[in-house]
C-alpha cells in the first residue's frame, strides 16, 4: 500500500522540483508580497506588539501605560527607512561593494517585516545585518576591525543580535538583486541594433542611481529584480528600456513589463528619498519612551522576566528529572511506552541549557 | 538488529584441510610470511570475508622472546585462550600434540591457533564470542510476543556474552547457553534458513540489476553502430549521387542533410522511450526502498535553463566594471576558475528573470511556508527575550 502511495508522489514532486531558477528562490517564495500584504502586515505586527509592550507596563507598574504614546506602523516604517540610509553611509565608509550594501538593506527590511522597533532598535540591528550581509556575501572582515570603525560599539554589541536576525530572516540568506539585473540590462542591450555607447554610458550611471534610490521603498517585496532594473533603466532612457523590453518578447505587441514599469517609476519618485530627519528625530525621542521594557537590560520587567524564565526552566528540569526518576523504578530505563504522553510534555528544549 | 550483525555470523574457518585453507592463505597480507609448514586459518574477516592481519615492528613472542629484529618473518598467532605466541614455537610444541599453552596451561591444539587482526586482544576475544553467541542466539522480534519479552532477551544474551568476554562464571554460562539450545534448536535452524533465504534475495536482486545495466549498454552500443553505419551509408550515396547526376549539388546535399536530420529524430524518439523505461526502473526501485515522501527543495535540480532562450551571450562586451579584471593576466584579481563570460550570464539571466511575473495584488491565500514562517516568528518573539 504504501509502495503504491510513494510511487504516486514521486512524479508530483519531480514536475513541482522543475522550476526555474528565480521561481524556486527563497525570494519568490518567502519574500514576495502584494502592497495590502505589506501593509496588514506591518498594521498587525504594530498592534501586537504594542499590545504585548502596554502589558509588560501595566505589569510593571499599573497604570503607566495610560501616558505612554505607541508609535504607528507608519512610524516605525519611516524609522526602518531612515536606517536603510545609514547602512549606504556605513558602506561606503567600509568601501564594501553595493553586493554587501544592497544585501544588509534587504535583510533590515525583512527583519522588520517579522520584529518591531519597539523590541530591538534599528541601530542596532543595522550593524548586525551588515555584519551577516558581509559573510554571506563573500566579503568577510574581521568582527573587531568590523567593530573598532563604529563608535561606541563593542563586538558583542555585533554578535549577540546575529542569531535573532538570521532567525527572523528565516535563514534565507540569497537574495536576488536589481543591480545585478541592471548590469545585465546594460550588457544585453549593446545587443541591439544601433545602440550608441554614449547615450548607454549616462542612462546606465542615472538608472544607478534610481536603483539606489529603489532600495528605500518596497519594490523588492513586491515587484522581480528585474522588473524593477527596468523600471529604473526607464527612468534614465524611456526609449532604450521600451526598445529592449519589445526585444525581450518579439512575439507580443505589447511587452508585458510594460504594465508594471509605470507603477515601479511611481514608487521610486514617490518614497525612493531619505525621510525627513527631523521628523525621524521625533519618533526615536518617542521611542525611546515607548520601548518594550522587558528588552531594557537592568530594568525591572527584564529583571523579572529573566527571573519568570529560570524558575520555568526549573520546572522543566524538575518534571524531566521526576519522569526519568519514574521510568527507572518501572525497571524499563527507556520508559514504559514511547509515545506516551510523559514524553509529549517533555518537549524537546535543547534551547534552555 | 539481525542485518546489521550479520557480519558477525560469518562463519569462522578453522583450518581443516589444505585445500580450503589455501583459499583463505589469498587473502592473507602479503607481508605476513608464513614459515611454518601449517597454514593457518581463521581469525576476524571483514564483511568481504578477507582477513586481515595486525602487524607491528615490536611483534616479540612471550615464549621463546624472539623478536622481529632476530627474525624479520616473526608472525605471532592466537591461541584458544588468547596468548600470542610464533610459529615456530608452535611447531616446537604442537606438533606431537595436544599440549599445554605455555603461559596458562591450559591444553591447546595446534589448528586451533588463529592469526591476530586487532592490536588489543581483549578485541579479538570480545569479537570471536560475540560471534559464536549471534550464531545461536538469532532469535527475532517477530519471535516475541511483545517488545519488553524481546528486550528482555537482548539484555539476557548481552549478560552471557558480557560472562564469556570477561570469564564470570563460565561453566554456569556455558551451561546455560546449552539449555538454550536444547530448547530452541528449531527455532535456531528456523531462523538461519530465513537469514540464508534474506541473502539470496540480495544476491539475486543484485544479479538482476546487473543484468540490466549490461542489457542497457549492449543496447547502446548497438544504436551507436547503426548510427555510425547510417551515417557511412548516406555520405557514400550522396557522393554518388554528387558523381553520377547533373543535378544542382547544393540541392542535393540539402536533400541529403534533411534526411539525416529525421533519421537522427526517429533515433532519439525510439531511445527517448528506452529512456523512460529506465526511469520506471528507478523510480519503482525508489518505490522499494522507504522515501521519505516529503521531499526538501534541492537547488540542485532546478531548471538552471529556463532563461537561456531569452538572451544570447555575445563574445565580448563594453564593459568597464569588469574591464581591469579582463585585462589582468596573471589572474592577481581572479579566484581559480573565475572567467568574466560567467559574471556575464549571471547578470544576464538576473536581467531576464522573472521579467513576465505579475505582481502580487489583494490578500492572496498564504501558502503553506509562509504559515510556517510565521508561526517561527512568534518563536522568535520567545527566543528574542534571551
Amino acid at each position: 500500500m504504501t509502495a503504491t502511495s510513494t510511487l504516486e508522489s514521486q512524479p508530483v514532486a519531480s514536475t513541482s522540483s522543475q522550476q526555474s531558477l528565480y521561481e524556486a528562490s527563497t525570494q519568490y517564495r518567502h519574500w514576495r508580497f502584494s502592497p495590502k500584504q505589506l501593509v496588514d502586515m506591518r498594521y498587525a505586527l504594530n498592534s501586537d506588539a504594542v499590545s504585548a509592550i502596554r502589558n509588560a507596563f501595566e505589569n510593571d507598574s499599573p497604570g503607566s501605560s495610560a501616558s505612554v504614546a505607541f508609535l504607528s506602523a507608519q512610524e516605525e516604517y519611516l524609522l526602518v527607512k531612515l536606517y536603510v540610509g545609514k547602512v549606504s553611509q556605513l558602506c561606503a565608509h567600509f568601501r564594501f561593494p553595493e553586493e554587501v550594501e544592497a544585501t544588509a538593506v534587504t535583510y533590515l527590511k525583512r527583519f522588520y517585516l517579522k520584529n518591531t522597533v519597539m523590541d530591538w532598535h534599528p541601530k542596532n540591528v543595522m550593524l548586525t545585518a551588515l555584519f551577516l550581509a558581509t559573510k554571506t556575501t563573500n566579503h568577510p572582515i574581521s568582527l573587531e576591525s568590523y567593530a573598532s570603525h563604529i563608535p561606541k560599539t563593542a563586538p558583542s554589541d555585533v554578535l549577540d543580535l546575529e542569531f535573532l536576525v538570521a532567525q527572523s530572516l528565516g535563514f534565507d540568506f540569497a537574495v536576488w538583486h536589481p543591480h545585478r539585473s541592471l548590469w545585465g540590462i546594460w550588457l544585453d542591450i549593446q545587443t541591439l541594433p544601433d545602440v550608441s555607447l554614449g547615450d548607454l554610458q549616462t542612462a546606465y550611471e542615472a538608472a544607478t542611481k534610481h536603483v539606489r534610490a529603489a532600495r528605500l521603498t518596497d519594490a523588492e517585496f513586491i515587484y522581480t529584480p528585474s522588473q524593477i532594473a527596468l523600471a529604473c533603466f526607464s527612468l534614465a532612457s524611456p526609449t532604450l528600456a521600451s526598445a529592449w523590453a519589445r526585444a525581450k518578447f518579439p512575439s507580443l505587441p505589447h511587452p508585458p513589463v510594460a504594465d508594471v514599469l509605470g507603477s515601479i517609476e511611481a514608487m521610486i519618485l514617490r518614497e525612493g528619498s531619505p525621510p525627513d530627519v527631523e521628523a525621524v528625530r521625533e519618533v526615536d525621542r518617542r521611542l525611546r519612551l515607548c520601548k518594550n521594557p522587558e528588552k531594557i537590560v537592568g530594568s525591572n520587567a527584564y529583571n523579572k522576566k529573566l527571573q519568570e524564565k529560570e524558575k520555568k526552566a526549573e520546572e522543566k528540569r524538575i518534571r524531566k528529572a521526576e519522569a526519568a526518576r519514574i521510568a527507572m523504578e518501572e525497571g524499563d530505563p527507556f520508559g514504559n511506552e514511547l509515545a506516551k504522553k510523559a514524553v509529549e510534555e517533555l518537549d524537546d528544549d535543547d534551547d534552555d541549557d | 538488529m539481525a542485518q546489521r550483525n550479520s557480519w558477525l555470523r560469518g562463519t569462522t574457518i578453522r583450518k581443516s584441510g589444505p585445500s580450503t585453507a589455501a583459499s583463505t592463505r589469498t587473502g592473507t597480507p602479503t607481508q605476513v610470511q608464513s614459515t611454518s609448514t601449517t597454514i593457518f586459518g581463521g581469525g576476524v574477516k571483514d564483511p568481504s570475508g578477507r582477513t586481515s592481519e595486525y602487524f607491528s615492528m615490536d611483534d616479540q613472542c612471550p615464549v621463546c622472546k624472539s623478536d622481529r629484529y632476530l627474525n624479520p618473518k616473526l608472525r605471532l598467532l592466537v591461541s584458544a585462550c588468547y596468548h600470542k605466541m610464533c610459529e615456530s614455537c608452535i611447531d616446537r610444541l604442537y606438533t606431537l600434540g595436544p599440549a599445554p599453552c605455555p603461559i596458562c596451561n591450559k591444553i591447546l591444539r595446534k589448528l586451533a591457533f588463529t592469526p591476530q587482526t586487532f592490536e588489543d586482544l581483549t578485541v579479538e576475544k570480545e569479537v570471536a564470542v560475540r560471534r559464536r553467541i549471534a550464531k545461536e542466539f538469532n532469535k527475532r522480534m517477530e519471535d516475541f510476543p511483545d517488545l519488553r519479552a524481546y528486550n528482555d532477551y537482548l539484555e539476557w544474551v548481552e549478560e552471557i556474552t558480557f560472562n564469556l568476554i570477561n570469564d564470570i562464571d563460565v561453566a554456569e554460562t556455558e551451561a546455560r547457553i546449552r539449555q538454550y539450545r536444547q530448547e530452541n534448536a528449531a527455532l535456531i535452524e528456523l531462523n538461519i534458513k530465513r537469514e540464508e533465504e534474506y541473502q539470496r534475495y540480495l544476491q539475486e536482486q543484485e544479479e538482476a540489476e546487473r543484468q540490466e545495466r549490461e542489457l542497457r549498454a549492449q543496447e547502446l552500443r548497438r544504436l551507436e553502430e547503426e548510427e555510425r553505419e547510417e551515417r557511412e551509408k548516406a555520405k557514400q550515396g550522396l557522393i554518388d549521387k554528387l558523381e553520377m547526376s547533373d543535378k544542382d549539388a547544393a540541392r542535393l546535399v540539402a536533400k541529403s542533410r534533411a534526411e539525416a536530420q529525421k533519421r537522427a529524430s526517429a533515433r532519439a524518439a525510439s531511445s527517448s522511450s528506452f529512456s523512460q523505461s529506465s526511469a520506471r526502473l528507478l523510480r519503482s526501485r525508489a518505490a522499494q526502498s522507504t522515501v521519505i515522501p516529503d521531499v526538501p527543495h534541492v537547488p540542485l535540480q532546478d531548471n538552471y535553463y529556463a532563461y537561456d532562450d531569452l538572451f544570447t551571450m555575445r563574445d565580448t562586451y563594453y564593459d568597464p566594471v569588469s574591464e581591469a579584471v579582463r585585462k589582468d593576466r596573471e589572474g592577481i584579481m581572479r579566484a581559480g576558475g573565475y572567467m568574466v563570460e560567467q559574471a556575464w550570464q549571471r547578470a544576464l539571466r538576473c536581467a531576464v528573470a522573472g521579467l513576465e511575473i505579475a505582481p502580487l495584488t489583494g490578500v492572496p491565500a498564504p501558502p503553506q511556508e509562509a504559515m510556517a514562517i510565521d508561526s517561527e516568528s512568534s518563536a522568535d518573539v520567545v527566543m528574542a527575550n534571551a
